[in-house]
């Protein structure tokens, strides 16, 4: 590596860094937020739990589609992806947004630094706060009911985490991308988010929809991240063998991530010639 | 009187103007109740296998179980809407600048908190007949006449609902932030009146908070009414207790309001934020 290489490297380390911590200031600035949030999420998923059980083996632990026992533990996971999940969405993509309203977005743009930099270092705060929120949510579940997350594989989790982060990435990209085309983002952002939650196997496997939506489910991306995720957290089947999968998973989330950067360069070049950066 | 007649139309033709010129909200509240009863029917299918149903039926007396939920769902939407529209409606002004005109103007307070309740009227109306209305004419058509009387509950619960809002109205004025709190607020509502379970569910220092919530008992009276047959008049013991919320309610709510606005005026929070 040479000189030249190191000190672009450097530099855009400290842009990251710079906004990381920036993100990280305007999120504590909002103690309201902080603590709504820190309330709300677990709340959403005692709320959805409750209703679940109804659906139970009276008598004994849940046995469905998941497994004998597995049930709560699956249906925890699910939370935990819709969570990561909404990092693009109303993470990364709101972001831009935000910028938009409170009209910071040219200044943004107009710095000498790298776009995709300035929109990780929003990811990794967010990424940050979501891990402590899962965590203690993790410690609430087994203080309150005695059950405790635990994942078979780690190593493998940690891997099909890292691929889904990525893939993440490039969608919340893309998200940001879109708030500079459209004005009503969040009525799309809430479409695709429950999208993500029937159709990929987030909540529930794919094998509970029906078949011809099935095989649209087969055609998206987090479909293999989640069920890689999962496999490695509780052994539960994969959708395809095994081998098949991890190759599905890494071009997926690959495919996300250039596609999410190529999206935002082009959405962006088209904003900037009409002008439109700022008046979605 | 005729002035206020005048004022209540004038805010409510404002409030259905901004439904209106924004249609994708109301098409997401429109979609919410299916999106969500869609999801905790998968979730309990996948935890209940084959016999979830029956499971289902062991624990609510109902094997009747989309009838059941979305009725949770529709009236969980309703009172989205209402906190939204009447507590963060008084930010938005805020935030727009606009709020210290309407304060400003010849109009009673209360009768500015009613005209953006009358626009929820007609919205809430329109989101439980397409929801609840379609649900039923698929599910159950032979019970379809049924949502007549699931509706007159469903209006009587409004009223302490307004009163919620002016509540919250008041708060918003108060400390700013409304939209994590509308957020937090309405998930503790979906949690405690059985949205989708039976509040029996709950432990008991928790029922006890269900029990002073209007949704509470509109939910379980809808899903007497349309799923067990009931009528309005045999369930007389709940209707009561609506009633009595429905006076409670707005009084308390508008009186706080009252006070946090009085306050506001001698601090001059209504234009910060």
């Amino acid at each position: 590596m040479n000189s030249r290489n190191i000190s672009y490297s450097l530099r855009l380390f400290e842009e990251f860094k710079a906004s990381f911590l920036k993100d990280l200031r305007s999120y504590f600035r909002y103690p309201a937020w902080v603590i709504g949030e820190f309330v709300s999420t677990p709340l959403w998923f005692f709320f959805f739990a409750l209703g679940v059980t109804l659906f139970a083996p009276v008598a004994s632990g849940a046995s469905g589609v998941h497994g004998s026992g597995s049930g709560l533990a699956s249906f925890f996971f699910g939370f935990v992806f819709i969570i990561l999940f909404s990092t693009s969405v109303w993470g990364v993509g709101q972001s831009v947004r935000n910028e938009q309203t409170s009209g910071t977005l040219e200044q943004f743009f107009l710095a000498p630094a790298n776009r995709a930099t300035l929109i990780l270092g929003r990811w990794a705060r967010i990424f940050l706060t979501d891990s402590l929120i899962i965590g203690y949510t993790t410690l609430l579940l087994y203080l309150l009911g005695g059950t405790a997350v635990a994942v078979l594989n780690p190593s493998l989790f940690l891997v099909s985490l890292a691929l889904y982060e990525l893939s993440l990435i490039g969608f919340g990209l893309f998200m940001a991308g879109l708030t500079m085309r459209i004005k009503a983002y969040n009525s799309i952002g809430n479409m695709i988010f429950f999208g993500y939650m029937i159709l990929t196997g987030a909540l529930f496997p794919i094998a509970v929809l029906p078949t011809p939506v099935r095989y649209f489910s087969m055609v998206i991306p987090f479909t293999y991240l989640n069920d890689l995720m999962r496999h490695a957290a509780l052994g539960t089947p994969t959708l395809l063998p095994l081998t098949l999968e991890y190759a599905a998973a890494v071009v997926s989330s690959l495919f996300m991530m250039v596609f999410g950067f190529v999206a935002f360069n082009r959405i962006e070049q088209d904003a900037r010639v009409k002008g439109s950066i700022a008046t979605s | 009187m005729k002035a206020d007649v005048q004022a209540l139309a004038a805010i409510f033709w404002k409030g259905l103007k901004h439904h209106i010129r924004y249609p994708g909200e109301f098409l997401t509240f429109l979609l919410l109740p299916f999106l969500f009863t869609f999801l905790v029917l998968g979730m309990g299918n996948a935890v209940g296998g084959t016999n979830a149903a029956a499971y289902f039926a062991a624990r609510t007396g109902t094997t009747n179980i989309v009838i059941y939920e979305i009725l949770g769902s529709a009236v969980w939407m309703t009172s989205w809407v209402v906190l939204e529209d009447v507590g963060a409606g008084i930010r938005d002004e805020q935030i727009k600048g606009t709020l210290e005109q309407n304060f400003l103007a010849p109009v009673n307070r209360f009768t500015l908190l009613v005209g953006l309740s009358l626009t929820d009227i007609v919205i809430t109306s329109a989101l439980f007949l397409v929801v609840v209305g379609v649900s039923v004419a698929i599910v159950m058509p032979s019970s379809f006449l049924s949502i007549v009387p699931a509706f007159l509950t469903l209006l009587l619960g409004l009223i302490p609902l307004f009163g919620m809002g002016f509540l919250f109205a008041g708060f918003v004025v108060r400390f700013k932030e409304p939209y994590i709190f509308i957020q937090l607020v309405n998930l503790i509502f979906a949690t405690l009146t059985g949205t989708y379970y039976p509040v029996t569910f709950l432990p008991y220092w928790l029922q006890f908070l269900s029990g002073v919530l209007p949704q509470t008992y509109v939910i379980d009276d809808m899903r007497r009414i349309v799923i067990a047959n009931q009528t309005l008049v045999s369930l007389y013991g709940s209707i009561f207790i609506l009633l009595t919320l429905a006076l409670a309610y707005p009084l308390v709510g508008y009186a706080v309001f009252r006070k946090i606005e009085k306050r506001a005026a001698v601090t001059g929070e209504f234009s910060k934020y």
